[in-house]
């Protein structure tokens, strides 16, 4: 059996600042402690994340958040391992803080350090939740990312499809703006769509037309904006009822894509004939039920186990860092105190750039 | 291995990675190197380069010194939070130290130090015989409005200054960044300090959307 490890896990790659505890035993793991401090107030002026506005609030909360997490773990850095940090892709200014901080706790702690992409860390944690075997599908969809992955080991992915141009969540986001809902625009949109008819706006299945499984969903964003100012500039003003309306369609169709796009990567998927069929989803997308729903529609009519983990571990969160390190220490993996923060760092290094170009590369 | 208490100190608020290790009054090692960019990378092994000179390691370290700035803003955190990664790790104390006081320590008073801020500006803060005024950010050309007797000027933009500000004279610092970071850290260590923060004067630059939400009607 694998010796027992223990990590501390630090994540500061977007507006949450979090540090956890997870110990692995053999098989089995446990999140001793989880702590994410969210930063929502602090960017709700500005419609977005400012990414100055976050990275200054990571240099001044990681360390907190941090000391929280081996208290609420009850533990010390005598009893850790090893410190696990996203090293990215992410908001520079931030994984750079988690970066720094990191590599202060591993070396007056002695501690070995395994820097970690942030997406594997998303991509591993249905076998932190749920002990998948590899390999298993993987949807991540989130604020800032969308595609669908086959997860082969802990550094082996295999990218089918993804967002050419936004990620779902920040469609989200955008459509509770435009129709003065709060953010984060997720739940809000959720919300009022459970009380609209997604039959009186037509909107676009973007992409489906097109074989793969890419997507974009910038075209939705344009036509829910267009569809809003027809409402104001017939009423004067958005009555409640086409704002649900607006709300249900939009759901719906991000609904329909990312549907589609299931069946089609599952079929990719159990095309190299899995041990283990297995569909997982992460993001804070996940969360949302009618979209949830319809993944595990897919999956049930392909045969293959749905897995989505709790809320708390599809959004960012530390535990999945701290899970993620221990997966790449067990292979062997450290890294020296001269670790890099990388702004861009796709998960598939194989792939064709779906997003960013040029010199500086693929973004994720 | 030497008795007094350590002081490790250092500082990445400018185009420079810079470190100091101080056994009470004495400096042990330093190291200050030129970069534009790539102080995250070079950080902690120049500081372990320091250890390891002067034959010392972490564990024997009473407290830590770092730069809060003003300068740049990344590089301020770089530092920062590197400092309270090891505080946190160590059990010491982190102080963080203005890099404007820095660069006044040890030098005749009254004095003004001028800091480049970019964008045509400075961050400055004067130093008088018995206590200092605030830092503040200004524009070059408001500097003449804003201080009404400098003394000498020191800093990276004391000699672009000194034209608009007549019969002040300019001098050089009196020790390296690092070690004046580490001296006034270590006088500072006995009393209890906040965790250190970076000192930014300047504010995020974030402008609230320009697009109103809809008027919701009934």
């Amino acid at each position: 059996m694998t010796k027992s490890l223990t990590f501390l896990g630090i994540e500061s790659s977007c507006d949450d600042t979090a540090a956890a505890i997870v110990r692995a035993d053999g098989g089995a793991a446990a999140i001793l402690a989880s702590v994410v401090a969210g930063q929502t107030e602090l960017h709700a002026d500005f419609g977005g994340v400012v990414p100055e506005i976050a990275a200054r609030a990571h240099a001044e909360k990681l360390d907190l958040c941090v000391e929280e997490a081996m208290a609420r773990a009850d533990i010390g850095f005598g009893d850790l391992d090893g410190v696990a940090v996203t090293a990215g892709p992410g908001l520079i200014g931030g994984v750079m803080s988690g970066v720094m901080c990191a590599k202060g706790i591993a070396a007056g702690a002695g501690l070995p350090l395994v820097g970690v992409n942030h997406l594997a860390g998303h991509a591993l944690t249905p076998r932190l939740t749920d002990g998948l075997e590899f390999p298993y599908l993987m949807l991540l969809v989130s604020g800032g990312h969308c595609q669908f992955l086959i997860v082969r080991g802990p550094e082996s992915f295999t990218r089918l499809g993804g967002t050419i141009d936004d990620a779902p969540g920040e469609a989200f986001d955008k459509t509770a703006k435009l129709l003065g809902l709060p953010q984060p625009g997720g739940p809000a949109v959720e919300a009022e769509a459970g009380a609209g008819d997604a039959a009186r706006f037509a909107f676009p299945r973007p992409l489906l037309d097109r074989p793969g499984c890419d997507m974009s969903f910038s075209g939705l964003k344009t036509a829910l904006l267009r569809a809003r100012d027809a409402v104001v500039a017939e009423h004067g003003g958005l009555p409640r009822g086409r704002r649900a309306d607006l709300c249900a369609g939009f759901q719906a169709a991000i609904r329909d894509v990312l549907a589609e796009k299931s069946r089609r990567a599952l079929v990719d998927y159990l095309a190299c004939d899995p041990p283990h069929p297995a569909f997982a989803v992460a993001g804070g997308v996940a969360a949302n039920r009618a979209i949830r729903g319809a993944l595990e529609d897919v999956a049930s009519r392909h045969g293959a186990r749905f897995v989505a983990p709790p809320l708390a571990l599809c959004t960012d969160n530390a535990a999945m860092i701290a899970w993620a390190g221990i997966e790449r220490f067990r292979l062997g993996h450290r890294d020296g105190m001269d670790l890099w923060a990388r702004p861009r760092w796709p998960l598939d290094q194989d792939a064709p750039a779906l997003l960013g170009s040029g010199k500086k590369g693929a973004k994720a | 291995m030497p008795s007094e208490p350590l002081v490790l100190a250092f500082d990445t608020s400018a185009a420079h990675c810079a470190a100091a290790l101080l056994a009470g009054e004495r400096v042990l090692a330093s190291r200050h190197e030129e970069m534009a960019k790539g102080q995250a990378e070079r950080l902690m092994p120049m500081l372990e380069e320091v250890l390891a000179w002067a034959g010392t390691g972490w564990r024997d370290l009473a407290a830590i010194g770092v730069g809060v700035g003003p300068g740049n803003f990344t590089g301020v955190r770089i530092a920062v939070a590197a400092a309270r990664g090891l505080a946190l790790s160590l059990g010491i104390p982190a102080i963080g130290v203005s890099t404007l006081e820095a660069r006044a320590h040890a030098l005749p008073r009254p004095l003004t130090v001028i800091e480049d801020a970019r964008r045509d500006a400075v961050y400055w803060q004067e130093f008088g015989t018995d206590g200092m005024g605030a830092p503040a950010l200004d524009a070059l050309a408001d500097l003449p409005a804003r201080i009404a007797a400098p003394g000498a000027l020191t800093g990276s933009a004391a000699a672009l200054a000194s034209p608009r500000l007549p019969g002040a004279r300019v001098l050089g610092p009196a020790m390296p960044m690092a070690e004046a970071i580490a001296r006034i850290a270590a006088a500072q260590r006995g009393v209890p300090q906040p965790r250190p923060a970076p000192l930014y004067l300047r504010g995020a630059d974030a402008a609230p959307p320009a697009d109103p939400p809809p008027v919701i009607l009934p």
